[in-house]
C-alpha cells in the first residue's frame, strides 16, 4: 500500500554517512583531549589522528562511490 | 496518498541543464582525444600528467641546483617540504631506515599535491587525480612496494604472521587471521586509491555544479528576468567550496603519503 519511489541511492548514501561521521567525531575528540592533557605528545597524537580519520573516512567514501554506481 | 515519494529525482528533462548522470560511465567520460598516435589516445589527462611531472621536476631542480649555505627563499620552501616528508613522515613512521623510502614518498607527495592543485588553477580546472587511473596506479606502486618489502625482509614468516597471529587467543586466530589477510592484501590498496579519488571527484563535482549553476542563472537573465539573482547564493557557496578545496588537496596528498609510510612500516616491522 505504501510505495517508495525516487532516488533510493541518495537515502542509502545518507544512511551510510552517519557511522563515519560519528566515528570521526570520536577520533578527533579523543585526539584533542590527548593533546590538551599532554602537549609534548601533540605531534604523535596529531599524526595518529590523521591516520584514524583516513581509515574511518574510507567507509563514507565507498558509500559515495556506490551512490554513483546505483 | 498511497505513494510515498522519497527524494524524488528533480531532473526536468525538458530543460535538461544539470542532471545526475544517467549511468556511472558518464562520470568517467571518455572525451574526444585531442590526438591519437596509433592505439594510444592523448587526452587532456595525459597532457596534464606530463605537465605535473614537468612542474615537479622543475621545482626540485630550481631549488636544489646550486646548494648554498644560506638558501634562497624558494629553496627554503622546497627544503621544508623535503625535510617534512623525510623526517616527519618517513623517519617518524618507519624509523631510522625510513630514509630509503623517502625519495619515493617525496615523489608521490609532490605529484599528488600538484595534481590536486590543478583543480584550482584558473585555466586547468581539472584535478588530475579525478580519473581513477592515476590514484589507482599510485596505490598499485605502494602495494607492490609494501608487499615486496614484507616478503624480502621476512620471507614466508610475513605471510604466516598475518594469517596466524600469535598474539591472539588460540580460538580466534583463524578469524583474526582471515580479517587481517583480507585487510592487508585487498582492502589496503583499494581504499588508498578510492579515498584519494572520491575526495577529488566530490570536490570537482561540487565546484562544477555550484559555480556552473550560479553562472547559468546569471547568464539567463534574458529568459527569467530579475529572478536570475537566485544564482547568487549558489555562486557564493561555490566560492567557499573553492577555498575549502585547497585544504582538501593538501590534506589528501599528505594522507596518501602518510598511509603509504605506515603500510611500509608494518612490512618492515611486522611484530607491531
Amino acid at each position: 500500500m505504501i510505495e517508495l519511489k525516487g532516488a533510493i541511492a541518495l537515502i542509502g548514501y545518507g544512511l551510510a554517512a552517519i557511522g563515519p561521521g560519528i566515528g570521526i567525531g570520536i577520533v578527533v575528540g579523543n585526539a584533542i583531549q590527548a593533546m590538551a592533557r599532554q602537549p609534548e605528545a601533540a605531534a604523535v597524537a596529531r599524526t595518529t589522528m590523521f591516520l584514524g580519520i583516513a581509515f574511518t573516512e574510507a567507509l563514507a567514501l565507498i558509500g559515495f562511490v556506490l551512490f554513483f554506481i546505483a | 496518498m498511497d505513494v510515498l515519494i522519497l527524494a524524488a529525482e528533480a531532473c526536468d528533462t525538458a530543460k535538461e541543464i544539470i542532471c545526475k548522470p544517467g549511468n556511472v560511465v558518464e562520470l568517467f567520460e571518455h572525451k574526444e582525444a585531442l590526438f591519437s598516435i596509433g592505439p594510444f589516445d592523448f587526452t587532456r589527462t595525459v597532457f596534464l600528467t606530463f605537465l605535473a611531472m614537468v612542474i615537479v621536476l622543475i621545482a626540485l631542480f630550481v631549488a636544489f641546483r646550486k646548494p648554498r649555505v644560506v638558501p634562497t627563499k624558494f629553496g627554503v620552501i622546497m627544503e621544508s617540504i623535503v625535510s617534512f616528508v623525510r623526517d616527519d613522515v618517513a623517519k617518524g613512521t618507519i624509523g631510522p631506515e625510513g630514509s630509503r623510502y623517502a625519495p619515493y614518498l617525496l615523489s608521490i607527495f609532490l605529484f599528488i599535491l600538484v595534481g590536486n592543485l590543478f583543480e584550482l588553477t584558473p585555466f586547468i580546472n581539472f584535478p588530475l587525480t579525478s580519473r581513477m587511473a592515476i590514484p589507482g596506479m599510485l596505490s598499485l606502486f605502494t602495494y607492490l612496494i609494501f608487499v615486496g618489502v614484507g616478503f624480502s625482509k621476512n620471507g614466508m614468516s610475513y605471510l604466516w604472521g598475518i594469517i596466524w597471529p600469535k598474539s591472539v587467543p588460540i580460538g580466534l586466530r583463524w578469524l583474526v587471521g582471515l580479517i587481517e589477510f583480507v585487510s592487508y592484501f585487498f582492502l589496503r590498496p583499494l581504499t588508498l586509491a578510492v579515498r584519494l579519488f572520491a575526495n577529488l571527484v566530490a570536490g570537482h563535482l561540487m565546484l562544477t555544479l555550484l559555480l556552473g549553476s550560479g553562472w547559468l542563472f546569471f547568464a539567463s537573465v534574458g529568459d527569467i528576468g530579475p529572478r536570475a539573482v537566485i544564482g547568487l547564493p549558489w555562486f557564493a557557496f561555490g566560492l567557499a567550496i573553492f577555498v575549502f578545496e585547497f585544504v582538501v588537496a593538501v590534506l589528501q596528498a599528505y594522507i596518501f603519503t602518510l598511509l603509504s609510510a605506515v603500510y611500509i612500516q608494518t612490512s618492515v616491522h611486522p611484530e607491531h
